[in-house]
């Protein structure tokens, strides 16, 4: 989920949060450990694909890889993963972006050390002396992200540099490095206890899955319309590619649903007067954030479907924005809907495996019957 | 991410100190000792696992009331001490919230880098409980939900122990306490030694766990000893008055000459620390020649 520098005030203490898992005639249709199972297999493969907004390849391929084999995808001129299915209108749209946030090399020193700047919005302090890794066309450099040498009274680093272990420019080009190049953090598929797991880009990593998922259980005879999913790109830098795909589709869409993180406060760091969404408690439908809102009575319809179909579906407004929003410009609604996430644009994203399985339910429910 | 990189960083991720297998040093290169004791955890006072696993790789070595792994060659006189001190500043469990949360309290206070604790921030951490290793990580404010709240001129304090809250899973104390988790677990940030550029290492403590794999290579080397030799692995060197040395002193010698093995280390303190491996084999040279009085 794109994190915006502005913070509209209006989206602030609103916190309309309906809790239908709270329901005990509800059962989280998750709960199943086979679903579970699945879930992880599908999500801790994309989480260790690397893809800075701009390099989303790996992911890109990660997500080919992953579909079931039926599925004919194309890729358009922005880099966005087209998955196209069913005939007939109304059209409805899902996207869920690929891209991670990170860095881009703008120089290197005499001294054999990278210059960076950030790709998408983040706290600078989480990789400072850590490892690194550079991602070149020749593979992936290890380096580690220099630590400050002063100013040590402040939370926030000055500009970060990575040392690759290069002691002239002359030899960190030799080690494939040239400005231009996407750098990150090593990251791994965590999983704690009970069904929870931690991991760097779970934004929106569990949105890719969530699609994935929904599309190996999809019924497509049951399909009443024309459905297509999208992986897009440069999510984290401006919903660039969702712009993209808005514009080639126009005013064909009747709704679109960006399938992207609910940021929550489910965590003794956050305030509690908004996107309170427990994690395990189910999807979320991300009513309102920063780039757009849906209109109520879409909510109450999306609530109606996910009773009927028993998936858990909390909702709330959070920050952010949503490459939903990119189609609202061509009078296309944005239901947008996503899954609760500690720790957002952290290494150490936590999420529950309940809710991804209960978001490709939705999504699911969704494509074949609303 | 390459395979070697991959290989590199999987070899970090081995967290169970006590189920990885005896190394036999005629096979292993100095270069993966130092690898694989960086990816070791010795909270200083609380080291007994690493001592373990260093107790099967060195035959004939035992373990003195104090916690010291010690190892004797030669005899008659001189007696002289080598020794490397193998603990590192770290976390216990300080209590345990109702909706599941770790707290913790620093252990060790002799680190050279004012950010040690910011360290912990957005990144995991293993909990060494009672069942075992357990995976956590430190709560991190959302950037998202931070926007908004903060401007230019803020006030940005850098952040301490006293604001980690460390995440297993656990939803409750009871469900953390049922991983095996209690107060005075150790915590470290987990442990992913990272190889980069021309044989460097990085990796949490890495200065001294280099340092003692050159001392245990030195040590393989089967060295003539010129009288006796005391080789010692010493605990509680961060903790009040260098406990660990004291008593190896108070139990074994006098000592006519104590050398304590060292390395050059760039980054120190933090969870990149980087040594040269080269440095390393230079080390291991001088000590084999210092142990044979050379």
């Amino acid at each position: 989920m794109k994190a915006y520098g502005r913070m509209g005030g209006w989206a602030v203490g609103l916190a309309a949060v309906v809790l239908l898992s709270a329901s005990p005639s509800v059962r989280l249709s998750a709960q199943d450990s086979a679903r579970i199972s699945e879930a992880q297999a599908v999500l801790a493969p994309l989480i260790e694909s690397y893809g800075v907004s701009s390099a989303e390849g790996p992911v890109r391929e990660t997500v080919k890889r992953l579909l079931p084999a039926w599925a004919k995808s194309e890729t358009d001129t922005a880099g966005n993963l087209w998955v196209r299915l069913g005939q007939g209108t109304p059209l409805v749209v899902f996207v869920a972006h690929m891209d991670e946030i990170g860095f881009r090399v703008t120089a290197v020193r005499d001294d054999g050390s990278l210059e960076l700047e950030p790709r998408g919005g983040f706290l600078a302090s989480l990789f400072e002396g850590q490892p690194a890794l550079v991602h070149t066309d020749k593979g992936d450099v290890a380096g580690v992200f220099v630590p400050r040498d002063s100013g040590f009274t402040h939370h926030t680093p000055p500009p970060l540099r990575v040392d690759v272990g290069a002691t002239s420019r002359a030899g960190a080009i030799a080690r494939g490095v040239s400005p231009g190049a996407t750098v990150t953090m090593p990251k791994q598929y965590v999983r704690l206890a009970g069904t929870r797991a931690t991991g760097r880009s779970l934004d929106d990593r569990v949105g890719d899955a969530a699609q994935i998922l929904a599309l190996r259980h999809l019924d497509r005879a049951a399909l009443k319309h024309q459905v297509i999913f999208i992986w897009s790109v440069r999510e984290e830098i401006g919903l660039e590619g969702a712009g993209v795909a808005a514009a080639a589709l126009g005013t064909a869409p009747r709704r679109v649903h960006a399938i992207d993180t609910f940021v929550s406060a489910d965590s003794p760091l956050e305030l509690p007067n908004f996107a309170v969404a427990p994690i395990g408690a189910g999807a979320v439908a991300r009513a309102l954030d920063n780039s757009s809102v849906t209109p109520p009575a879409y909510v109450d319809s999306l609530l109606r479907l996910a009773r009927a179909h028993g998936v858990a579906l909390q909702v709330g407004t959070t920050n952010g924005g949503n490459d939903g929003s990119m189609f609202t410009l061509y009078g296309v609604v944005d239901v947008a809907l996503g899954w609760p996430l500690r720790y957002s644009h952290s290494p150490v994203e936590v999420i529950d495996l309940k809710d991804v399985a209960s978001l490709a339910d939705l999504v699911r429910a969704i494509a074949e019957s609303w | 991410m390459s395979d070697r990189v991959r290989q590199q960083s999987a070899v970090g991720a081995l967290l169970l100190l006590c189920t990885l297998p005896p190394v036999r040093l005629s096979a292993q290169s100095v270069d993966q000792l130092a690898l694989r004791l960086a990816s070791m955890t010795a909270v200083t006072g609380l080291e007994q696992a690493m001592t373990d696993s260093l107790l099967a790789m060195l035959p004939g070595s035992t373990r003195d009331r104090a916690g010291n792994v010690t190892l004797t060659l030669g005899q008659g006189a001189p007696k002289r001490l080598l020794q490397c001190p193998l603990d590192e500043v770290g976390y216990v469990v300080g209590d345990i919230t109702g909706d599941g949360y770790l707290l913790l309290r620093r252990v060790g206070a002799r680190t050279t880098y004012p950010l040690f604790d910011q360290q912990l921030e957005g990144h995991r951490v293993t909990v060494f409980g009672a069942r075992g290793a357990v995976p956590g990580v430190v709560a991190v404010k959302s950037v998202h939900l931070t926007r908004g709240r903060t401007g230019p001129g803020a006030p940005d304090p850098v952040f301490t122990v006293d604001n980690a809250y460390v995440d297993v899973g656990a939803a409750t104390a009871a469900e953390a306490r049922a991983l095996g988790i209690d107060v005075l677990a150790p915590v470290s940030l987990a442990k992913r030694p990272l190889s980069y550029g021309d044989r460097l290492l990085a990796a949490p403590g890495a200065g001294r766990r280099a340092a003692c794999a050159a001392l245990i290579a030195a040590v393989a080397a089967k060295p003539r000893s010129k009288g006796t030799v005391v080789i010692a692995l010493t605990v509680q060197s961060l903790y009040t008055g260098n406990a660990g040395l004291a008593s190896l002193n108070a139990l074994l010698g006098p000592f006519a000459e104590t050398k304590t093995v060292a390395l050059p280390t760039r980054y120190t303190d933090t969870a990149v620390e980087t040594v040269a491996l080269a440095d390393v084999d230079k080390l291991v040279r001088e000590m084999v020649q210092w142990v044979e009085g050379r």
